[in-house]
């Protein structure tokens, strides 16, 4: 079961699934390679949760393949056990202790009942855990329980470690945390599959990211070489209002290119200068209107997102 | 603001069909069978099954059987007589080995005319269950109220050919006056008047049925022993099976299906448990009926731990066949205590159902707790063995074999599409 890095862990060919009538997956292509974190995106409803569950085992990919080191993870348990999964919720025991809860999981994984001990042992030291170990999951704050969850998802010590949304509803320096121990688990050669509405995370974190769209991948690369082949050498203009624009200001930044984002009202603009000249003269325009802030930045994945998924779309990225 | 609330309330109530049907279409339900099984237990609508022999077989004593068939509620199943056994007495113990083994509820048996030889004993026996005191209770107040009422003539005809024995033959005018008067409650009972005081001393004689031999028991103790452990089978394996629900909506499950078990080591696990949990339990209670009120529990311990563990495992399945059906937890809590309730009461867990309508007591046989609490009382207060426990023991392990499979099936089908 060794693998190289940067060799395939998970293999999607074609792969489509549909529930009754409802087609949700219309041929995948996916390589996973091994080591990479590789971030997964799309808005509700494309598919993800679903491409998840086949890859998981749960459900039989109807047509296509899907192969992780090389076996159907619907019909080989031990695909299924290089997987680990940890879901939105926080899927623990929580009349358990943390220590409980890795004795049990594990165990349910298949672990040998002789090594179990020594396996929880190992994932409290790698997920800094050993100072709740003794402590029920009830009684943890929302941080200790989200690294406990994926503690859970890692004590089988699996290949592929398949998160989704690991730190919504968390605190800053939780979520770094947890940040920081993905980074180390995938120095340490874990292959991780990142779901996240989260893209200032995705981007900083992901080797890789590609768009689930309407049940197919698009745009599958490193974020920066896909933000470049997106942007070319555009920069990202953004526009803070004091106040909500009457209809002649509103007609002015239409004028400049400007968009509205949908999730700040008409309060804040987002549109894209090629250079520093064409920066200025924007300024210049703006005078004009009560601007609160203004910035020019690099593009980011949210960036690309707007423009992939609409102003309309927009508001799912923070839900 | 506060009609918004409530039509939220009322869209969630709307939009949920099982909550409508546990809302409005149980508690009806639940009604009707409270009301038959309760109403039951007042006399109205009881249903007994009587085993009758007559020996004497005397117009009189068929008349008198024939009379008492026609009482409301009693089933009479007659006994053909073999002259050997009337005449050794073995009757009466045929008669009471059918009551023991369940056939019938008590037993009337005619031992002879109730005009003839009057040092013997009372021409007629009821013979009951001390298990089911009341059952002989209300068949020797009926009979009895019966020949008040449709045979005054009898208790009195018997005193008077009494004192003629005792205290020597009665003149022909004393004998003139008695027929008259015999006549006449004759007439009175034809114009159906109730004829208070016609004493029924030595007419009837009452047995009741004895634990086996070693047995302390009277019938009750085991009887409830097993009533109430069936109940409380099924009420904690519910309240135990609802986790699965939770453990679906926290991702454990989903956690747990990625996993290389899959739904089914979900489902089997809990399904362990709650059949060790259920078989904790009844230990306790049946230790507790052996050292408080002396059961011989140590002395039938394998009859009775094949019992618990076919019953606990009936319970334990039973439960998580209603968690799989189950969606929310809202819908499961309601739906066990529903479960509960329902078979707890057809099934005798909260009244012996003999004391309930026909109808209803073979309904009960589609319920574990009848088939437990016969089974416990087979060990305990019947005496029987292996083999004839052999019924109880297959319809309770089989009930939850096909549950077991029946919520395999249905988790696996949750989990996979």
């Amino acid at each position: 079961m060794t693998a190289q890095t940067g060799s395939a862990i998970v293999s999607i060919d074609t792969l489509r699934f549909e529930y009754p009538g409802r087609p949700v997956l219309r041929g995948v292509d996916l390589r996973l390679k091994n080591g990479e974190l590789f971030g997964l995106l799309g808005p509700n409803g494309a598919g993800k949760s679903t491409l998840i569950r086949v890859l998981c085992g749960r459900f039989k990919a109807q047509q296509g393949s899907i192969q992780v080191l090389g076996l159907d993870p619907y019909n080989s348990s031990r695909a299924r056990r290089a997987i680990g999964l940890v879901p939105q919720q926080i899927a623990l025991y929580r009349h358990l202790s943390v220590l409980e809860n890795l004795v049990a999981f594990a165990r349910l994984a298949g672990v040998a009942r002789h090594e179990v001990r020594l396996r929880a042992q190992n994932t409290l030291a790698r997920c800094d855990l050993k100072s709740v170990a003794d402590q029920k999951v009830a009684e943890l704050s929302g941080g200790w329980q989200r690294r406990a969850n994926i503690a859970c998802g890692l004590v089988h010590e699996p290949r592929l470690l398949v998160l989704d949304e690991p730190t919504v509803g968390i605190d800053l320096p939780a979520r770094l945390e947890i940040e920081r121990l993905l980074t180390r688990l995938v120095a340490d050669g874990m292959t991780i599959l990142l779901i996240s509405h989260d893209l200032e995370q995705v981007e900083r974190l992901a080797d890789r990211v590609g768009f689930l769209i309407e049940g197919q991948m698009d745009r599958i690369g490193p974020p920066s070489e896909l933000l470049i082949e997106h942007f070319q050498q555009a920069n990202e203009w953004r526009v803070m209002l004091e106040r909500t624009p009457d209809t002649a200001t509103v007609e002015l930044l239409e004028r400049m290119g400007l968009q509205a984002e949908a999730a700040a009202g008409q309060l804040r603009w987002t549109g894209r200068v090629q250079s520093d000249d064409e920066a200025s003269a924007r300024m210049q325009q703006l005078k004009r209107i009560a601007v609160r802030e203004w910035r020019v930045r690099q593009p980011g994945l949210d960036s690309l997102w707007r423009d992939l998924f609409g102003a309309a779309l927009e508001g799912e990225q923070h839900s | 603001m506060i009609g918004t609330v409530a039509r939220i309330m009322w869209l969630g109530l709307w939009r949920d069909r099982g909550a409508i049907v546990l809302a409005f279409l149980f508690p009806p339900l639940l009604f009707i069978v409270f009301a038959e099984v309760f109403s039951g237990s007042t006399g109205e609508g009881l249903e007994l099954n009587i085993i009758v022999a007559d020996s004497a077989n005397t117009p009189l004593t068929v008349e008198l059987l024939t009379a008492i068939g026609e009482i409301d509620g009693f089933v009479l199943n007659h006994l053909p007589i073999e002259s050997d056994e009337s005449v050794s007495g073995d009757l009466e113990s045929v008669l009471m080995e059918s009551i023991r083994r369940g056939e019938a509820d008590a037993a009337i048996w005619i031992r002879s005319e109730p005009n003839d030889d009057l040092d013997a004993e009372p021409p007629l026996l009821v013979i009951g269950d001390s298990a089911k005191a009341l059952a002989a209770a209300v068949v020797l107040g009926r009979v009895q109220a019966l020949i008040q009422q449709e045979f005054p003539v009898l208790g009195v005809s018997r005193a008077i050919a009494l004192v003629d024995v005792l205290a020597g033959p009665y003149t022909d005018e004393q004998q003139q006056l008695l027929d008259e008067l015999l006549a006449e409650l004759e007439i009175e009972s034809d114009a159906d008047e109730p004829s208070m005081g016609a004493g029924q001393d030595g007419l009837i004689a009452q047995r009741m049925l004895q634990s086996p031999e070693g047995v302390d028991d009277d019938g009750g103790i085991s009887y409830y022993a097993g009533a109430v452990a069936i109940l409380f089978l099924l009420f904690t394996s519910m309240q135990g099976a609802i986790s699965l629900i939770d453990e679906r909506s926290s991702g454990i499950v989903d956690r747990l299906l990625a996993g290389p078990g899959g739904a089914s080591v979900v489902v089997l696990g809990k399904g362990l448990f709650l059949t060790l949990q259920g078989l904790a339990q009844v230990t306790i209670i049946f230790a507790l009926a052996w050292w408080m009120y002396g059961i011989d529990w140590p002395g039938k311990f394998g009859l009775w731990l094949m019992t618990a563990m076919v019953a606990a495992a009936s319970a334990a399945w039973l439960a998580m066949l209603m968690a799989s059906l189950c969606s929310t937890r809202q819908q499961a809590q309601t739906a066990s205590a529903f479960l509960v309730l329902i078979l707890s009461a057809v099934g005798g867990s909260m009244m012996p159902r003999f004391l309930m309508p026909g109808w209803l007591r073979d309904l009960g046989w589609l319920t574990p707790n009848a088939w437990a609490i016969e089974a416990w009382q087979g060990v305990f207060w019947r005496g029987q063995g292996a083999s004839e426990l052999l019924l109880p023991w297959l319809v309770l392990g089989g009930s939850a074999l096909l549950a077991m499979a029946i919520s395999l099936a249905l988790s696996t089908r949750r989990s996979r599409i």
